[in-house]
């Protein structure tokens, strides 16, 4: 992926959060930490971001060793208790980003494997946190690619649930922005080429009315903020597959131990 | 005052078949000397929790020391999959418990108020269950709205790496405690490695020395995975691990290799 597409996907992360109204995001990579800072400059200058699982108020730099040096090097942090992440999850207060290895018609995530549950023929990481945004209010899935290994009508393990009504689920991809509504996915904006890449995952269910507006870049305001939340550009580690990916990981975790 | 073992003594505490919990999460603070003494006494059957786990697991599961895994995800983070926990799954040659960040912390707590059970929210309307005996769907006594419940789950031994101790057995950490402090009220036993000892502070200290049974002096104990502010994530070696896939040993996490 470009890094200009990889710009655009962040910076609509960014945008999103600012808008949203939560008080409290958790961050679980690079991508998500720069899009969670630039999202202080657009708007939401006090929000409280959830690094790990003990610091629920913390300003983490972009960084791929997120869990200690990139949490203690970018400002004041506040350590409270593991389940206090919970309390806020379950009082609505948090908003998640997180990129499931599957996402359904309805809303559903698996990471667990692909397969029938418990037997898989692909073992993934693992659930990690999915089962537990059941009562998370908003929820944004961030993806690399947009196509129908990810993107299905019915996950293989349902590892995070039908949403209730109500709740926000967003999914931003290379082929523009989505929204889970009460009759299924629909699109809020399209990339050019977004109209292909749609029907490329007929599972997932969008279907477009031709109309849907098309953007193809950040706006200056949130490009800016962006770069300076992540002045090395670790985010892009995020958008890389394979070789690529090792190698930009490797790179900053090298420069970050300088 | 905890007890102060030699890390060659550490194996003598965690007998063939316990349940130890490892504590640090993804590839920050994991109590890689202690684990590497494990394997080199030949430990087996060992029941593993980790929380997140990523080389900790690898190296066990390489090493044919592990019979069941509990864990909410297990992954090498941007270098990659993690090849031996995968094969594992996949071939169905250790039994995996899948946990959910939020359940597997309930059922620590459980353990650690000395309940059998807890009741969630989490988890509800997936197909954890299936995955996970420890998690059962009922309903909720006094609503009747669906709660799942978690089965306690307590370990015998809890194994951590932290930056610093104190003479008083006060620990330290710099950054993400994860659930160490859940994992140290829920085991029978916590033995916390360190990189270094420092004087008394006991506001700053992340866990208190009444949880800490046994300490060992284990200077970058944690290599390769980071332990802030001593050591960052060693990204050649972890690079290494992905790169080999299932040909990985444990020779190549020795730090002389």
């Amino acid at each position: 992926m470009s890094t200009e597409t990889a710009d655009l996907l962040t910076a609509t992360l960014a945008r999103e959060i600012a808008s949203s109204g939560v008080r409290m995001f958790a961050v679980t990579s690079p991508a998500a930490v720069a899009a969670a800072r630039a999202a202080r400059e657009l708007g939401a200058p006090e929000l409280a971001l959830i690094v790990g699982f003990s610091v629920i108020d913390g300003s983490p730099v972009p960084s791929v060793s997120l869990g200690e040096a990139g949490l203690l090097t970018g400002g004041p942090t506040f350590r409270d208790e593991p389940g206090d992440v919970f309390v806020g999850l379950a009082r609505g207060r948090v908003g998640v980003a997180a990129t499931p290895a599957q996402l359904d018609a309805s809303g559903r995530t698996n990471l667990s494997g692909i397969g029938e549950p418990g037997n898989p023929k692909v073992a993934l990481p693992g659930a990690r946190g999915l089962p537990d945004h059941r009562s998370t209010s908003r929820v944004w899935y961030l993806f690399a690619s947009h196509g129908p290994r990810q993107l299905v009508e019915r996950v293989d393990v349902v590892c995070g649930a039908v949403p209730p009504p109500g709740a926000l689920r967003r999914l931003i991809t290379p082929a523009g922005c989505f929204e889970l509504a009460a009759g299924g996915w629909k699109a809020l904006w399209l990339t050019t080429g977004g109209a292909e890449l749609v029907a490329s995952a007929p599972g997932l269910g969008v279907v477009l009315s031709g109309e849907e507006p098309v953007i193809d870049a950040p706006d200056e305001e949130a490009l800016a903020a962006l770069q300076l939340a992540d002045p090395h550009g670790v985010r892009h580690i995020e958008f890389a597959e394979g070789p690529e990916a090792t190698r930009l990981w490797r790179a900053a975790a090298e420069r970050e131990a300088a | 005052m905890p007890a102060a073992l030699p890390l060659e003594e550490l194996p003598a505490h965690i007998p063939d078949g316990a349940l130890i919990a490892i504590g640090g999460a993804g590839l920050q603070r994991k109590p890689m000397s202690a684990l590497r003494a494990l394997v080199a006494a030949g430990r087996r059957d060992l029941r593993v929790i980790s929380f997140l786990g990523s080389l900790d697991v690898e190296l066990l599961l390489a090493a044919g020391a592990v019979s069941e895994l509990h864990s909410a995800g297990v992954s090498l983070e941007g270098a990659g999959l993690a090849p031996h926990y995968r094969a594992a799954r996949e071939r169905g040659s250790v039994r995996f418990v899948e946990w959910s960040e939020g359940t597997l912390l309930c059922a620590l707590e459980a353990a650690a108020r000395g309940v059998p059970s807890l009741p969630t929210w989490q988890a509800l309307e997936t197909d954890m269950p299936l995955l996970n005996p420890w998690l059962r769907e009922g309903r909720d006594p006094f609503t009747d709205e669906p709660v799942m419940n978690v089965r306690a789950l307590r370990p015998d031994v809890a194994i951590l790496h932290v930056a610093a101790i104190d003479d008083a057995g006060y620990a330290y950490v710099d950054g993400d405690l994860a659930y160490d402090g859940a994992l140290s009220r829920a085991a029978g036993q916590v033995i916390v490695c360190h990189d270094e000892r420092r004087s008394s502070e006991p506001r700053s200290a992340a866990l208190s020395r009444v949880w800490v049974d046994a300490t060992v002096h284990a200077p970058r104990g944690a290599w390769p995975t980071g332990c802030h502010p001593t050591a960052r994530v060693d990204a050649v070696a972890v690079a290494a691990w992905a790169a080999a896939g299932l040909d990985a040993t444990p020779a190549i996490l020795e730090p002389s290799a």
